[in-house]
């Protein structure tokens, strides 16, 4: 370990690929209830919240951990303040894993969560942001630390990058759009309207900054690439981002109560999202084509996949629903969930495990390693996710025909018709969690298997 | 520092939507009020039963939330309050068939909750949900069938609501004309704690209608 601040990455990325094998397994429970709603002991909402709580947790603390790593690599130096980051780490596992006994405890028993002074104290009953209030001051503290030992950390050393100034401002914009969720608001629409703010402004702004910045860093670290046409383009890419998506929320604002000027405003912005996500592609395939030299093959490989689903699964199966004439039938169906799950994992799964081996083979110091499994991992995930996905836009079609269209009951076409499309979910899923436990298994061991002939990570010839 | 154009637009660019974003909240929440009915205390109290229970976690409302269950934003005008303080309560109780948990909400809060979706489905949604376009119909039902909206709670052949039990095969249950027209008149009078709605208003002639139709359902 060349910093003793890598020490910090690695505790995050640790403990995000656990929370993700553990997110993918409460997935599974919840794909099970959809056929079978009664065999677990607790209710499908609890399961529920702890799958995406699980999901946005682990990718915060992936991109923590990501931020730590490219803070001291670009500043060249150890953080600012080492004791207050491992104090930040334990802070948020402990305060993470307070949370998630509390929804267990109301799983099991509803009543225990009651309303003290105002809020409740087990569970807020709000998608996503479920965490009692307590829990949100802890994880609003948390990030203040962080925030503030990272921009401790480029003051003193002045160095100043692109890459690291868009990162943060990306990780400043991802905490200030957590408040809006921290207050109660007593007309539902208002409080849609603000959970939108934390919901939409956190996957399609703050966090694709963040994505953003890191693909840079990324193509930076694996090839050699110039920085300055890196960061220009990143530049182009984090406005157009900024720039289609802030006024693209609103495509949620169209059927909540709010007054019908939004139908314009989310039809046109949202609808250039896509636009952003296509760059970052582009700039993606033609870093790779003009700088041969790579040092760090399944990193490009990775970074690359990213860019390519994050258009996908947030654009392509983002765009497909967002005009108001296709919403009115789709809104809150499975054709919602398969973008959720595609967008998810294109945009944030796959950045997460991109900088894991980028950052993980350096921080051990590994010239070069045995990459066969991540490979493997990668793959089983991928078709996995892809079939799901396929699997659940064919049960979403199924949903606006019959239930939106026809007007048959919500409950006939969940129980009947879309039946054998519960099943092949479960089944992709168990194809997806063998994915998960390949990379949890590969990230624990990497490095370890000895480097084969002809599967090398390293390429540094200007052949192929 | 070649690039600080590109940082320059991006930095200023982002930060001019954000006012823009900003204008239109407040703009938007000076209309919201007029778009809802006021909201009361109970109506709030119904809020924070919802919230309680997570119900979010299954269904969604005004279209948001969890794909499980269905969505709640015009329930509390398609299907009576009778019912559904019943189901609330007790859901396996009330309808065999459901697959929601019995939560352990209490009359009080039932109550709330019942309130709380009231004032949802009278927010003026933009005409969401709509209305479906391509009306199914389960054969020939008898006028007052579809006057009194049976289908709301029940189904024949597949169409219809799911509250109540399938009426596909309701002369093979219940033959008995006489069995029929009693619980027509009053549900509970003939089963025990009926979470059916009795129809006051119906002429004698329109229950005779109905059960004459019922009985031909084999
Ligand atoms: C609020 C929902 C609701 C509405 C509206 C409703 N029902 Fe029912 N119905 C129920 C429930 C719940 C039951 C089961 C309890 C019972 O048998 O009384 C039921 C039972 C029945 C049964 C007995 C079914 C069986 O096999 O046990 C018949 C017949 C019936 N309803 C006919 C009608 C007709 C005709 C109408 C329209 C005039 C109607 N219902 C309107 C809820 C409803
Ligand atoms: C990485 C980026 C994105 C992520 C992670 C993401 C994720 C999600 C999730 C999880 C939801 C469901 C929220 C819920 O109801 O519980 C959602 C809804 C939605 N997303 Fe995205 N999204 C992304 C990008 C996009 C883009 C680029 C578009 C359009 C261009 C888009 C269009 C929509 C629409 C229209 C809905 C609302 C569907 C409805 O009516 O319920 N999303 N998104
Ligand atoms: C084994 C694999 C998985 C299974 C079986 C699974 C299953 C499920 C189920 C059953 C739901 C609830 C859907 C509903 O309420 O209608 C759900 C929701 C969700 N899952 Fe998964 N999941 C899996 C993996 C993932 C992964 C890897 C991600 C993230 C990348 C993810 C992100 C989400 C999101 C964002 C939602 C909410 C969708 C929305 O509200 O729009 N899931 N998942
Ligand atoms: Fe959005």
């Amino acid at each position: 370990m060349k910093y003793k601040s890598h020490r910090i990455a690695m505790n995050f990325f640790t403990f995000a690929v656990l929370l993700f094998l553990v997110q993918v397994l409460v997935g599974l429970i919840a794909a099970g209830q959809f056929i079978k709603p009664d065999f677990f002991i607790i209710s499908f909402n609890i399961i529920r919240t702890l799958h995406i709580n699980a999901l946005v947790v682990w990718l915060l603390c992936g991109l923590m951990g990501a931020t730590y790593y490219v803070v001291v690599e670009e500043t060249e130096g150890e953080l600012w303040n080492l004791p207050l980051a491992h104090f930040q780490f334990w802070a948020t596992a402990i305060a993470t894993i307070l949370v998630v006994i509390g929804y267990i405890v109301m799983g099991l028993n509803p009543q225990a969560n009651k309303w003290v002074f105002g809020t409740l104290i087990l569970n807020e009953g709000r998608t996503y942001i479920e965490a009692p209030r307590w829990a949100d001051c802890l994880i609003a503290l948390s990030a203040i630390l962080f925030l503030f030992n990272n921009v401790m950390t480029i003051i003193k050393s002045k160095k100043i990058t692109g890459i690291q100034g868009t990162l943060i401002g990306g990780m400043v914009f991802l905490t200030l759009m957590y408040l809006p969720g921290m207050v109660y608001i007593k007309s539902m629409v208002k409080d849609q309207f603000w959970w939108w703010w934390v919901v939409h402004l956190w996957v399609e702004g703050a966090w694709e900054v963040i994505a953003g910045a890191l693909l840079a860093f990324m193509l930076l670290k694996v090839t050699n690439a110039p920085r300055h046409v890196l960061e220009r383009w990143m530049y182009i890419e984090v406005f157009l981002v900024l720039f289609t998506g802030i006024l693209g929320i609103g495509h949620h604002y169209y059927w909540i109560g709010t007054p019908p000027y939004w139908l314009w405003i989310g039809a046109i912005f949202s609808s250039l999202e896509p636009v952003p996500l296509l760059v970052m592609v582009w700039d993606a395939f033609r870093t790779t084509r003009e700088n041969r030299i790579i040092n760090n093959r399944i990193g490009l490989f990775l970074s690359v996949a990213h860019a390519i689903f994050n258009f996908v699964g947030a654009g392509l199966w983002g765009v497909i629903h967002t005009l108001p004439q296709v919403n009115k039938w789709t809104h809150g169906t499975q054709i919602t969930n398969a973008h959720g799950h595609l967008a998810f994992y294109g945009a944030y799964v796959l950045l997460i495990v991109a900088i894991i081996y980028i950052a993980v083979p350096n921080i051990k110091g590994l010239k070069d390693f045995n990459t066969d499994r991540a490979y493997k991992a990668f793959w089983w995930m991928t078709v996995s996710m892809i079939l799901m996905v396929l699997t659940l836009t064919g049960a979403g079609m199924v949903q606006v025909y019959m239930e939106r269209l026809m007007g048959v009951d919500y409950v006939v076409v969940k129980e009947h018709y879309n039946y054998w499309f519960w099943v092949f979910r479960a089944f992709f899923g168990v194809g997806f969690l063998i994915g998960v436990g390949l990379l949890v298994l590969d990230y624990f061991t990497m490095g370890n298997l000895p480097v084969r002939k002809g599967a090398s990570n390293i390429r540094t010839t200007a052949s192929a | 520092m070649e690039n600080n154009g590109y940082r320059n637009l991006f930095i200023f660019g982002s930060l001019a939507c954000f006012a823009i974003l900003i204008a239109l909240t407040v703009n938007t929440f000076g209309k919201l009020d007029q778009r809802a009915e006021p909201i009361t205390e109970e109506v709030n109290a119904g809020k924070m039963v919802w919230h309680k229970y997570d119900c979010i976690g299954c269904h969604t409302i005004l279209g948001n939330g969890s794909y499980f269950a269905p969505d709640m934003t015009k329930i509390a005008s398609r299907i009576p309050k009778s019912y559904l303080k019943k189901f609330l309560m007790d859901p396996k109780k009330t309808n065999a068939h459901a697959t929601m948990p019995k939560l352990g909400i209490t009359a009080e809060e039932a109550d709330q909750l019942i309130v709380f979706l009231d004032w949802i489905s009278k927010v003026d949604t933009n005409g969401w949900p709509p209305k479906p376009i391509m009306t199914v119909t389960a054969g020939n039902v008898a006028d007052a069938y579809t006057k009194y909206q049976c289908a709301d709670c029940h189904s024949i052949s597949g169409v219809g609501g799911t509250s109540g039990p399938d009426l596909s095969h309701e002369a093979s249950i219940h033959p008995d004309a006489d069995w029929q027209l009693r619980h027509l008149t009053d549900p509970a009078s003939v089963v025990a704690d009926s979470a059916m709605t009795p129809f006051p208003d119906m002429s004698q002639e329109e229950r005779t209608q109905i059960v004459n139709f019922l009985l031909t359902l084999k």
